[in-house]
């Protein structure tokens, strides 16, 4: 049977379309129900025999609307809900409203155990509703969901007696239902009747139900998003994403688009229960009543609860404050949400004054998320738990945001625990591969066939070797170099022919894409390709043939590249070295074979290319990276040791820099408009003041006019008594720096294409398959440059590239911020039993505090000046703190104790007390031998 | 025109039939034929309408666009007329052959519809100089069977009548214009065509006249009116065709039959619209497969 929708639209230009769409009905769509003797379609939902639930006695099917999906999707997820009918009008409109519940609903239906069954109710032509005069669209799709289940209890009372239960907390439509005989309850009535669900009760979505805190309004109305929309027009509002302030919890920034400077926010009121990462209007303030950040450090603390304490406090500092002009930022306030992205947050219980009280505040691991009330029952057991929670609303008289329980985690302090909440929390997906993917590998034994022989390069002969770090894996590049006859060089790189086993449009191709990039904890690795492919195959091992994608340059003694070309290859490793076994090869004058002698020579040419690079203006920048001596058996870190650059690392670096540059080139030559490329942008010069600054303090100058001068500049910048200066002035430079990106070549102009650092024209990342999905990208794009694989459709689409770039961009910075945070937290366990004290230097120097670099540790620590007993002045011009006699300046020396802050288990913070310059009332004597050892039962006293 | 060859005795025939009140397939002067009628066939315009008169075939659709109202009429909407001759209807449309008679049918429609008390053209605005909405009407030529402008004028206010047009809501802010229109495909605004005219065609042959010429009458009749009339008898338009000339007591005389004719006419089709409207949705559409 056919009929039309017909629906109204308005579109960009002001035209006004009527669109009709034919819609056909059938009479052959099945119930899915096994017992079923009419539909022999597939048979998803199983008629239990034992009904889960108290209220509702015999069989029965449930059927959920719109809004119990939306806001109870953590419950529907829950292994006890089964057997559920998810009608076609659902998914649709949860579809429309949330995507990321969408995909939650989708991967619930495919999942046979969970017997969800998706009904197309809409071309069932006995369930079809069509919209009635003076109906809303939504009261249109209520009737069709009612209509569904009146159907599916009249279609199986002729099998056997199966009651379907319609789940809607609308008490209208539930007085609807019961009218017509439908049985129906709210999803909190259902919940509360299952036999063994006593604990899913706390994972209800509190939306809709109650409001905890009373009835006193403390923060202002939203506008309405047609408010906002008109607002944005005229330009009255601006739209941006909402960043909080980690720092302070009641200032944040607004990044509002094409504009470069930051909205500041300061203020819970102006605030307006925005969370990080939405996307909220805000309204500019007037320009008198503009500030700056406080530079006060002001976290969330588990006693801190007081409300009107609190905002006593925020109105005294915005008296005190009389906000000079030259450092006022342009502020504003938060008028509306325009976009949630609220996601699931991990936090912990605080502890509550009232035992057995069900409703508890949880504080969240993310310091710029604020704390989020929920209602428990199970309080006892989840205290000292790491829980992931999510937020369901947060109305105008709350505090806080309201949220409900998802599930928990463990042990606060278990490592296993603790890594999870790294990933959780950076959003880096880390379950394990899907069956869809691992079937797209390779069979075991792998081996090379004829066919593979015929269409790539043989160079197993070739003295090829791989360097890397010990205990590497995932070894994606091998080098070789070889005497031609000409008395020039002949160069090789390999890189792991990753693209051959990947191949574009596979699950395994999506899965890699959706992640990007592979993530270094410090103990453990989060592969981007499943293992086989990582560890094994793709692996360019020593000893075994592998697949490779080669880069042949032939270059003369003077590191002159004579010619370059690509090829897919063949290659035999015969040594897979660490960069000391390299650098002990190349150092022993004994060792004369041939792979010793095209690394002396690898070597010999690498120093001349980084020469090159550095006349060119290329930056050493410094950063602190350290490694874990960790303990075998208990995997706690038992030593740190910063980590050693080597000749040969700078060896391998150079090649493989050349290696991308190359590739670079070569792939934009033949696609200018598709070519995957990563630029890194010129920092405006204003990001080097605090640089400039700190280095005047100490009589050099930072000349910042280009890459090369400021190279140059932080050359010449050495003190000869304090082999640190540099070190931290490098750091800093860091800091000033934007960050790289990937990007599609043809959506900028050539002019931005430039990589500052490395100051290359162009640049792209080649060499690291295994572990970045954009070498793949890459690497299929040369693959077609030499002809030796075939393009397909995406590849050559700018947007569909750029949209992956953006994806890897995210990804990218969110495996490094989680690598920083596996390093502090391993950091803490190492010094959970340590008191040390430590040399140390000013960083910076803040208003209440002093950022103190730990060489030896690679570790920068905050040290506090919030003392009771002595103050400290702070010059803002200067940057120095000075108390009594003593001055701190950026670059002093210092020495500092380490200890771990246990007070607050989420957040184990590494406290810093000073020792010396000794200052009275504030510094602490040097520790002494004993008290180390004394600090373990120490431990144990407090934990009884 | 479609054209039929008569003979003189044949000619004569309906002459003499004529003068004595009865035509050759039995009507008297001023009956019509039979006439079917639907409207909303085509889903994709605003409004439709399909009108058969014996072997007369047209389809009329409305489509609403918005646009910016004409200089000198700042406070009005527009209704504008196109007419196509499908080759479908006879052979001698094909190519460029129908297309006088599409301007023809165009014109008279277009200049019976001006007249401000037939029909309010200012409900059609939205924003005075501004913004209104322009009513395409669309008439195709299916089918000739004689007596097309009276079917085209049928078809046209039956089109109108079935037309809605989604309603828009005018929010001002700060200067800026912001039309919103509902989602509910109800609501909507309805043309209000109680006064619109139709037309009638007069023919004159011999001392008599009649209303709704069969092709042979055609044939035989050498001046005819072109009236539109609206429900009140006010005539929006008269227009003489033919080689033939008529004589002031006569040309009274038809405008007469004309007023009458029309009025019932108008009164009829008010009739079956609102009966089929009265139907509602329960009525399975006929369209064209009969």
């Amino acid at each position: 049977m056919l009929t039309s929708k017909t629906f109204i639209k308005k579109t960009k230009t002001g035209k006004i379309l009527k669109i009709v769409r034919e819609h056909y009905l059938r009479d052959d769509i099945t119930c899915g129900v096994e017992s079923c003797r009419e539909c022999d379609g597939p048979h998803t939902l199983e008629a239990a025999s034992t009904s889960p639930s108290e209220m509702c006695q015999g069989e029965h099917l449930l059927c959920p609307d719109t809004n119990v999906i939306l806001h109870q999707i953590d419950v529907i997820e829950d292994h006890r809900i089964r057997n559920v009918i998810i009608l076609q009008t659902v998914l649709e409109e949860v579809r429309h409203r949330s995507i990321p519940i969408y995909k939650r609903l989708r991967d619930i239906l495919c999942n046979p155990d969970k017997h969800f069954y998706s009904f197309c109710n809409e071309f069932n032509k006995h369930t079809y509703v069509e919209r009635e005069a003076g109906e809303s669209s939504n009261d249109r799709n209520d009737r069709a969901i009612r209509e569904a289940v009146k159907w599916y209890n009249k279609h199986l009372q002729t099998s056997r007696q199966i009651q379907t239960l319609l789940l809607t907390n609308d008490a209208d439509n539930r007085k609807k239902a019961l009218d017509q005989g439908i049985q129906s309850y709210t999803i909190h009535q259902y919940v509360r009747s299952l036999k063994d669900g006593k604990d899913l009760v706390d994972r209800l979505s509190l939306s809709g139900s109650k409001v905890f805190s009373g009835d006193k309004v403390q923060y202002p109305e939203h506008l309405p998003l047609s408010a906002i929309q008109k607002g944005l027009k005229t330009g009255k509002y601006l739209q941006g994403k909402f960043m909080a302030s980690r720092e302070n919890y009641t200032e944040a920034n607004v990044s509002v688009a094409d504009q470069e400077k930051m909205i500041f926010i300061q203020g819970l009121q102006n605030l307006n229960r925005a969370v990080h990462d939405d996307i909220v209007a805000i309204e500019m303030l007037k320009e008198e009543d503009w500030t700056c950040p406080s530079s006060v450090i002001l976290v969330h603390t588990e006693e801190k609860d007081d409300t009107d304490e609190e905002e006593e406090k925020e109105n005294l500092e915005k008296k005190r404050r009389k906000v000079p002009k030259e450092l006022r930022q342009p502020t504003g306030k938060v008028v509306g949400i325009i976009k949630r992205n609220w996601r699931q947050y991990c936090g912990m219980l605080q502890p509550s004054i009232i035992k057995q009280a069900t409703r508890h505040l949880v504080v969240t691991a993310d310091k710029r998320i604020p704390k989020i009330r929920i209602e428990t029952r199970q309080a006892a057991d989840l205290m000292g738990q790491r829980i992931v929670v999510a937020i369901d609303n947060w109305p105008r008289t709350s505090r806080y945001p309201q949220g409900h329980f998802v599930r928990k985690l463990g042990n606060v302090g278990d490592k296993e625990t603790e890594n999870e909440v790294l990933l959780l929390e950076h959003d880096i997906p880390h379950a394990g591969f899907s069956e869809a993917v691992l079937n797209c590998l390779p069979t075991l034994p792998w081996e090379i066939t004829k066919e593979d022989m015929e269409r790539r390069e043989d160079f197993r002969d070739l003295d090829i070797c791989s360097v890397d770090p010990p205990g590497c894996t995932d070894i994606d590049d091998a080098l070789h170099c070889r005497d031609l006859p000409n008395g020039n060089l002949e160069v090789g790189v390999h890189i792991a022919d990753v693209s051959h086993f990947i191949r574009p449009g596979t699950a395994i191709d999506k899965e890699a894409e959706r992640r990007g990039t592979t993530v270094y904890l410090t103990d453990k690795r989060i592969d981007m390709v499943p293992e086989l492919l990582s560890s094994n195959l793709c692996s360019l091992r020593s000893n075994v043939e592998r697949f490779a994608f080669s880069v042949i340059w032939e270059i003369t003694n003077d590191a002159e590249i004579v010619k370059a070309r690509y090829a897919k290859s063949v290659i035999k490793s015969k040594a897979a070295l660490t960069y000391a076994e390299a650098q002990m090869r190349i150092d022993d004058p004994s060792m004369t074979d041939a792979v010793t002698k095209s690394l002396r020579n690898l070597n010999r040419l690498a120093k001349i290319l980084k020469k090159k690079r550095m006349e060119k203006g290329a930056l050493t920048l410094a950063s602190n990276e350290v490694r874990f001596h960790i303990d075998s058996e208990t995997h706690d870190p038992i030593d740190v040791e910063t980590k050693q650059i080597r000749e040969t690392n700078s060896m391998v670096e150079e090649f493989m820099l050349l290696a991308n540059v190359s590739t670079a080139q070569k792939t934009l030559q033949e696609f200018p408009d598709c070519s995957c490329l990563r630029r890194h942008p010129c920092p405006p010069p204003s990001n080097f003041d605090p640089l400039i600054k700190a280095a005047q303090s100490k009589g050099f100058r930072i000349d910042v006019s280009s890459g090369k001068a400021l190279a140059d500049s932080l050359e010449r910048a050495v003190l000869p008594d304090d082999p640190y200066f540099n070190v931290m002035l490098r750091i800093m430079t860091t800091r000033c720096m934007a960050q790289a990106v990937y990007f599609c070549s043809g959506m900028l102009p050539p002019s931005e294409y430039i990589h500052y650092g490395l100051a290359a024209e162009i640049y792209t990342h080649f060499t690291s398959p295994i572990r970045r999905y954009s070498d793949i990208i890459v690497h299929r794009l040369l693959a077609v440059c030499i002809g030796a694989d075939a393009s397909y459709p995406e590849l050559t689409d700018k947007y569909k590239t750029q949209a992956v770039c953006n994806n890897l961009n995210y990804r990218h910075k969110m495996a490094q911020y989680a690598g920083r945070a596996s390093v502090n937290l391993h950091t803490h366990i190492f010094f959970k039993n340590r008191h040390v004290d430590n040399e140390g230097y000013v960083l910076f120097v803040r208003k209440n505090a002093l950022q103190v670099l730990i060489p030896k540790y690679g570790l920068e620590a905050t040290l506090y000046l919030d003392s009771k007993t002595v103050t400290f002045e702070y010059d803002e011009q200067e940057h120095t703190q000075t108390c009594g006699e003593k001055v701190f300046r950026v670059f002093d020396r210092v020495i500092v104790q380490l200890t771990i802050d246990q007070s607050n288990l989420q957040h184990l913070k590494l406290q810093t007390k000073l020792v010396e310059p000794k200052i009275e009332g504030f510094s602490v004597p040097p520790s002494t031998p004993s008290e180390t050892s004394d600090e373990p039962p120490l431990k144990k006293k407090k934990k009884t | 025109m479609a054209e039929v060859d008569l003979s003189d005795a044949e000619k004569i025939f309906i002459k003499h039939g004529v003068q004595d009140n009865c035509r050759e397939d039995g009507r008297g002067c001023e009956d019509y034929r039979h006439i079917e009628l639907e409207t909303g066939l085509l889903s994709n315009t605003t409004g439709s309408a399909r009108v058969r008169l014996a072997n007369t075939d047209i389809l009329a659709g409305v489509k609403a666009e918005l646009g910016t109202p004409s200089p000198d009429k700042p406070n009005k909407g527009r209704l504008e007329f196109f007419v196509d001759c499908s080759a479908n209807a006879t052979p001698v449309f094909e190519g460029r052959g129908g297309e006088e008679l599409a301007a023809e049918i165009g014109n008279i429609l277009t200049r019976t519809y001006d007249c401000p008390s037939c029909f309010d053209l200012e409900a059609l605005c939205i924003i005075p100089e501004e913004q209104c909405w322009i009513l395409y009407v669309d008439v195709l030529l299916l089918e000739c069977g004689g007596n097309l402008f009276d079917v085209a004028s049928i078809a046209v206010k039956a089109a109108l009548y079935n037309t809605k047009i989604p309603k828009v809501t005018v929010s001002r802010d700060e200067g800026l214009v912001e039309l919103e229109i509902s989602d509910d495909p109800y609501d909507v605004q309805r043309v209000e065509v109680q006064s619109a005219p139709c037309i009638v065609t007069v023919c004159k042959i011999g001392h008599s006249h009649v209303v709704d010429a069969s092709l042979k009458e055609e044939a035989c009749c050498l001046a005819r009116l072109t009236m539109g009339v609206t429900e009140r008898r006010t005539v929006t338009g008269v227009r003489k065709e033919g080689s033939g000339s008529l004589d002031p007591a006569s040309l009274e005389d038809m405008m007469q039959t004309g007023k009458r004719v029309g009025e019932l006419l108008n009164k009829s089709l008010m009739d079956s619209l609102l009966e089929e409207e009265r139907q509602g949705s329960k009525k399975k559409p006929v369209g064209f497969l009969k």
